[in-house]
């Protein structure tokens, strides 16, 4: 079940297939189309997709998901180089310098050491995932359902105290996310759960839906209010970076791949947050650290190599838990689980075909992105130009579309439309959004792992800290609970959520 | 709900209270037989959760005096876009099923485009008729899915 070539050469035979690399491509357009384009993210790209994509076979969708999804790393810098507005979170530190470097006449060489930099950190990374993953999956097998729960409590629990101050906010956010999972039928006794009565609700509440509301309607809901509409200031002329460029970025590149990588394993280190920290890493040991916000090309170089970075790590977790570490993850265990596929040690065993399918198109999608984003760089910062008022409605329009064809009832698009507009109260009131979806998509699981658990051990709760596994996870978990206890509690101020939302 | 402080105060007190509505909720779950985990057990974890953090959330700010800072809230003309636009929204779903998807996306997004851009009503209704005829054909027609039609593709 570990590591072999044998397996990885039969994955690029499967992704080689025209068929894959076509769709691969498809998805490595849209993701950079999604990264580029304010308003929409990786998760809502995803999330509204996932139910159209039901039309393909399951290794054509996953690794046209997955493509979007790093796709949308990739061209969430080009927004925030050219017009200072970054398409993601995780892009905010690549603005602070790429937009100084543009008001410099020097975006093009910016949008291309990001690209470079994306490319280097995505292809490490999946050299990485393809030693880890199965290393860690052989690991899991010994797993039973204690160590399932106690996993799954643990990556909540890192979740929600990752949430900046907001410790109760972050709990509050898990509970809704829990709470809308719970609508509908129990899975082991088939009662009616926070159903009222009412049979629509006794079929449940579809989670993309959910996701897509909180992402994709609020958002859109932000950007109205704000009246934004996008307008490019820069022309993009000369793109080749010098080597001189190149030379100085490698080392940035280098540490902030090894730091956004294993950040990345961890549950609730989204893109955002490992973004962040590895900027700050570079601004700690470069030789003049004064140049950090004012156009350093390094800054552009270490955001974007660690957001690339992490968001290939969390296919770690995913592929070899079940675990997965952010919103995008968890769209992406949903649509895995959509598709009959039970991602966990077992996927590797059971499904070896199409794990190293995905991981194989992951090489390939990171070159088809590099060309895509090096000669294109100037078509994807004319896009940038495409305003609001066409942007806010054809989102709309998408959403729409996707949540629709879940199940073809518009009972579910006025989930996504109320979840939409709570997505924006959250928001507006600090509150994160990670904790609700990783909940709303764990739920299932977390319950179903609790009742087998307790039906091992005859009812008593100890099991979870009998088991060495299990032991060490909630022991992790319980950790985490106490330090996010430890920073409420020495907190004078009101309670804000970092923004997470890769 | 101007400032955080005032904001997390009211939002903890309404968090609470459906805290309390969930455990209420929960009790009307009919459990059946011997469960070592009950349908209830999760629902009711909900409930308190939320009563609990509702109440925290509510205490914690209560009780912290000196920094706060106004939370960004639209303006009217804000509210207004906001509303109209939701209102949209709504309406492009009630019409969908007797409308169909293509015409319901027409009418929504030459609405939406013209609404926020509020001039070139034609550029709208261009635009509208492009996403209207593609969402046919992209959906509809190519991919197979279920769609409604709506009459004038019937």
């Amino acid at each position: 079940m570990g590591f072999s070539f044998d397996y990885l050469l039969q994955g690029f035979a499967t992704a080689l297939t025209l068929q894959n690399l076509f769709w691969a491509l498809v998805g490595c357009f849209i993701g950079t189309l999604v990264g580029v384009l304010p308003g929409i993210g990786p998760v809502s790209g995803i999330a509204i997709l996932l139910p159209l994509t039901t039309v393909l076979p399951p290794t054509s969708a996953i690794i046209m998901m997955a493509a979007i999804y790093y796709g949308a790393m990739y061209g969430g810098s080009t927004t925030a180089i050219v017009v200072n507005i970054p398409g993601e979170a995780s892009s905010v530190p690549t603005a602070m310098d790429g937009y100084e470097m543009a008001k410099e006449g020097r975006a093009g060489p910016a949008l291309a050491i990001s690209a470079i930099a994306s490319f280097a950190a995505g292809t490490l990374s999946v050299i990485a995932l393809t030693f880890f993953a199965p290393m860690l999956a052989e690991f899991a097998v010994a797993f039973g359902p204690p160590e399932y729960f106690a996993l799954m409590f643990m990556g909540l629990s890192l979740v929600i105290s990752l949430s900046g101050r907001a410790l109760l906010k972050g709990l509050i956010s898990m509970a809704l996310g829990l709470g809308a999972a719970l609508i509908g039928q129990d899975p082991l006794t088939g009662a009616a759960r926070l159903t009222f009565g009412t049979v629509t609700l006794n079929a449940g509440v579809e989670f993309i839906s959910v996701i897509v509301g909180l992402f994709a309607i609020s958002e859109v809901m932000i950007n109205v209010e704000q009246r934004i509409a996008v307008i490019s200031e820069f022309d993009i002329d000369n793109w080749m970076p010098t080597w001189a460029d190149i030379k100085q970025c490698m080392g940035s590149m280098a540490r902030a791949t090894g730091v956004g990588f294993f950040l990345g394993l961890l549950p609730g280190c989204a893109p955002s947050v490992t973004a962040f920290v590895a900027y700050d890493l570079e601004k700690r040991v470069s030789k003049h650290p004064e140049m950090f916000g004012k156009g350093a090309i390094e800054g552009v170089a270490a955001s974007e190599a660690s957001n690339n970075a992490t968001s290939t790590a969390g296919f770690v977790p995913l592929f070899s838990f079940g675990l997965p570490t952010a919103p995008s993850m968890a769209v992406l265990l949903g649509g895995l689980m959509m598709y009959g596929l039970q991602p966990g040690p077992m996927l590797f065993a059971q499904n070896p075909q199409f794990v190293w399918a995905v991981i194989a198109s992951m090489y390939i999608g990171n070159v088809m992105l590099l060309i895509l984003n090096l000669p294109l760089v100037g078509m994807w910062a004319r896009i940038v130009k495409v305003p609001f008022y066409i942007l806010g409605p054809v989102i709309v329009f998408c959403a729409v579309v996707g949540t629709y064809s879940l199940r073809f009832q518009t009972f579910d698009v006025w989930v996504m439309l109320c979840f939409g507009v709570l997505g924006y109260f959250m928001r507006k009131l600090g509150f994160p959004v990670a904790p609700m979806v990783l909940a709303s998509v764990l739920a299932q699981m977390l319950e179903t792992a609790l009742g087998q658990s307790l039906l091992i051990s005859q009812g008593s709760p100890l099991v979870f800290f009998t088991r060495p596994i299990s032991a060490v996870f909630m022991g992790l978990a319980l950790l985490s609970i106490g330090r996010g206890i430890w920073v409420l509690m020495r907190t004078e101020a009101p309670e804000v959520a970092v923004e997470d939302v890769a | 709900m101007k400032t955080q402080r005032a904001a997390d105060i009211a939002v903890g007190f309404l968090v609470a209270l459906l805290g309390i509505f969930v455990l209420v909720s929960s009790t009307w779950i009919s459990v059946a037989g011997v469960h070592r985990l009950s349908p209830r057990t999760f629902p009711y974890t909900v409930g308190i959760l939320l009563v609990l953090c509702g109440a925290g959330l509510a205490m914690k700010s209560w009780s912290i005096r000196g920094k706060d800072f106004a939370i960004v809230w639209p303006d009217g003309e804000g509210i207004r876009l906001i509303l109209v636009s939701l209102v949209g929204v709504a309406g492009y779903i009630a019409l969908m099923n007797p409308l169909g998807l293509p015409l319901a996306t027409f009418l929504y997004v030459a609405f939406g485009v013209w609404y926020l851009k509020r001039s070139k009503w034609v550029t709208a209704l261009v635009i509208g008729l492009i996403t209207g005829v593609l969402s046919h054909y992209v959906f509809i027609q190519l991919l197979g899915l279920s769609f409604p039609a709506g009459f004038l593709f019937e």
